[in-house]
């Protein structure tokens, strides 16, 4: 049986910022996502790069860690009030919240 | 020889989405070498600015939006949501990239460097302003003044706002403050933790008292001369686009 669920948590960084993270699940894995807060990005249009990225990833550490660090090398982006780890633990935190 | 940047106070208090088309004008001019390193000065009345990362339906609480007749504005800019009123001072600075004040990509960096001007300004008025990390001026622990910043356009920008004598009541009704923001602070509301700047020299000052005050900060801080200034026709064109198919419409106030 598939299920599809809506996962969501408020992620506080130590000493920084907020990351908002809404996405649907299904079988483990990302369905989409929608990441908010009041970190900053630079480039900021590299945001939704990032959620196209984590789609069909599986809600484990390992791989989300991966796929998070792929981005900022490949990009360039740089986060300020967040660090990759930071949406690695709001992602997960998901599962808990 | 000191360096001249263009001082500009153009602002339209009753139209956030105008004033936040001029604000993306400006920078967006400077990195195309077609407007001179700038420094403008502006009100909002009654508004709230999101950052541009921020979703609107979990930070505005709409209800107290409408009841108070709150506009909503998103800004191109990350960052926090920040309550704007006729007693908020803004600032914001567009120097070229690669300017020697703030030469690299190191965002941490501009806003350190880029406060600097705005804090000599507030100690000169007796207020003991210090910068604090990430983006904030704080007076004895409290909030005064939050910034926000990019580098794009081939433009290193800060912008500011500074509580001069802002209602502090509205802001604490119009924004939803997340409960884990709040219990990392070990504070209980937002008004706890923000001043103004009335408040702290207890006595009535002007966000003209304000501007001025960092004017001087400016020019002294980092040596340049503010001599006032316009926008050209090309900037105001720019304007008149970003009003039209950006700042005005809710798809990219609202539905982030």
């Amino acid at each position: 049986m598939i299920s599809s669920s809506i996962l969501s948590a408020d992620y506080k960084a130590p000493g920084g910022k907020m990351l908002r993270v809404r996405l649907t699940e299904k079988n483990g894995r990302i369905e989409n996502v929608k990441i908010s807060g009041d970190f900053f990005l630079i480039p900021e249009d590299s945001l939704p790069k990032l959620e196209k990225m984590l789609e069909d990833t599986r809600l484990d550490e390992k791989e989300l860690k991966l796929l998070v660090d792929r981005f900022f090398h490949g990009t360039n982006a740089q986060g300020l009030g967040i660090s990759p780890d930071d949406f690695v633990k709001a992602i997960l935190s998901t599962k808990s919240q | 020889m000191v360096e001249t940047w263009r001082l500009i106070d153009l602002e339209y208090r009753e139209d956030p989405f105008r004033n936040m088309s001029v604000e993306e004008a400006i920078p967006r001019a400077v990195g195309e070498g077609a407007a001179p390193n700038t420094v403008r000065f502006w009100h909002n009345s009654n508004t709230i600015v999101l950052g541009c990362f921020q979703s609107a339906d979990l930070e505005v609480n709409f209800d107290a939006c409408k009841a108070s007749g709150t506009e909503i504005v998103r800004r191109f800019t990350g960052g926090g949501a920040v309550y704007h009123d006729a007693g908020n001072l803004n600032y914001a600075i567009s120097l070229k990239r690669g300017h020697p004040l703030v030469p690299g990509n190191d965002l941490q960096l501009v806003f350190q460097r880029l406060s600097e001007g705005t804090i000599a300004g507030l100690k000169s008025l007796g207020v003991n302003a210090e910068f604090q990390p990430i983006n904030d001026i704080q007076v004895d622990g409290k909030k005064v003044s939050g910034a926000a910043g990019s580098i794009r356009w081939g433009t290193t920008f800060h912008h500011g706002c500074i509580l001069v004598a802002s209602d502090l009541a509205i802001l604490g009704k119009v924004l939803n403050v997340p409960r884990v923001k709040l219990a990392d602070r070990h504070v209980a509301s937002v008004q706890k933790r923000v001043t103004t700047i009335r408040d702290e020299l207890q006595k009535e000052i002007t966000t003209r008292d304000v501007r001025n005050a960092i004017v001087q900060g400016i020019e002294n801080v980092y040596n340049v001369r503010l001599e006032q200034g316009q926008l050209s026709k090309s900037e105001a064109a720019n304007v008149k686009e970003l009003y039209d198919t950006k700042y005005s419409t809710s798809k990219w106030n609202l539905e982030q």
